[in-house]
């Protein structure tokens, strides 16, 4: 069969509008950027993350607490990584969503009770959230978290293929 | 959809297996055993205790915790005299800051030990014998809401050191160069006194 004569596969819609996909190829980047300098903030220091982490009270288990210290901040700058390279970018966006969210809630529920017994407004609420930027207004993190699960959306969706090394893995 | 989740899952796999590889590889890594808060499960009880009472502040809360934990406070005017205290000098008082490289070369209390109870390793050679042979040891941190002092008292007080001797200085390294103590920078001993603060005074001064 000649290879050049073969349709292209149905899954790369995102090519049939080329500036959807560079849009894309900017949102890897971007994102993964972000990730690998967000991670590598807190790897360097992960005592700083597990104290941050403490204040959420996600769970008493000291094991689980130091595992998600210590582990989250490199599994961010390898996602980080795969993104800038342009390799298996729809799971790694899909990892990036199954972070993202889960930490937006906590982030918020957090802020809640911080503006409730402080008595202030939810948008004057601000501390460290342990996302590597330091002490910010929560109310500007959860709409930038907003953002990153709209661009994690967007390469999940399929976008961005161009300049991957490989986009999607070989399943079979 | 199917193949994303799958790619996802094999991503995550082995993202999972290198960060942990990384963590184990990294001398700033986590020892994933380790409960590095012993305290936790007590503030948690006076936290809670003291949400009841709206006036209580976060030291306030800090305070109640130490003492369920057995720990002895000490407040500015306590730090102050056991810093001139002349037994200050032969090291029979000692100073424990808590707080982390950084923190403590930008300053510290003057002839303070560092021990930052995430790398206890790298400064048990220095701190324990001087905390075997010290009658009274004043740990202490950033201050406010900062619990280095009491995870640091805490590790102290299970590896051996009699708690009799421990103190918590709740106002921390905040309250004491606010209230213009000596500070000394770099290392321990150094010498290094910031301009404009007042230099360390002989242990058994008046000051």
């Amino acid at each position: 069969m000649n290879s050049a004569t073969e349709a292209p596969p149905a899954a790369k819609p995102a090519l049939a509008r080329p500036w959807l996909d560079y849009g894309g190829v900017l949102t890897r980047w971007i994102l993964g950027a972000i990730f690998v300098y967000m991670g590598l903030t807190k790897a360097l220091h992960p005592e700083m993350f597990l104290k941050l982490l403490r204040q959420y009270d996600l769970t008493n288990s000291s094991l689980m607490l130091n595992s998600i210290a210590a582990g989250l901040p490199w599994f961010e700058v390898f996602c980080g990584l795969l993104l800038l390279a342009g390799i298996a970018v729809r799971g790694s966006a899909m990892l990036l969503l199954l972070m993202l969210v889960p930490f937006t809630f906590v982030v918020l529920k957090r802020a809640l009770a911080v503006a409730d017994i402080q008595h202030i407004a939810l948008c004057a609420v601000r501390f460290d959230c342990g996302c590597g930027n330091g002490e910010v207004l929560i109310c500007r993190k959860l709409v930038e978290n907003a953002l990153l699960i709209l661009l994690s959306c967007w390469l999940v969706a399929g976008f961005g293929r161009r300049f991957a090394a490989r986009f999607r893995l070989r399943l079979r | 959809m199917k193949n994303v989740l799958l790619e996802a899952v094999l991503v995550g796999a082995a993202g999972l297996a290198l960060a942990f590889a990384s963590n184990a590889l990294s001398p700033r890594g986590l020892k994933l055993t380790r409960n590095y808060s012993p305290g936790n499960a007590l503030a948690a009880a006076a936290a809670s205790r003291s949400a009841a009472d709206p006036s209580g502040s976060e030291a306030k809360i800090l305070e109640d915790q130490l003492r369920a934990e057995g720990l002895q406070l000490a407040d500015a005017n306590q730090a102050a005299k056991l810093f001139a205290d002349p037994k200050r000098g032969q090291d029979l008082v000692i100073f424990v800051d808590a707080r982390d490289d950084d923190h403590y070369q930008a300053g510290h209390i003057p002839g303070a030990y560092q021990l930052d109870h995430y790398h206890p390793e790298r400064y048990l050679a220095t701190v324990m014998p001087a905390c075997q042979v010290a009658q009274t040891i004043v740990v202490y941190c950033k201050g406010g809401s900062c619990e280095d002092s009491e995870q640091t008292a805490l590790f102290l007080r299970d590896s051996a050191v009699p708690k009799h001797k421990l103190f918590v200085y709740t106002g921390g390294f905040d309250e004491w160069s606010s209230s213009h103590q000596p500070i000394e920078l770099g290392e321990r001993n150094s010498g290094q006194i910031p301009a404009g603060t007042a230099p360390a005074s002989a242990p058994g001064s008046t000051r």
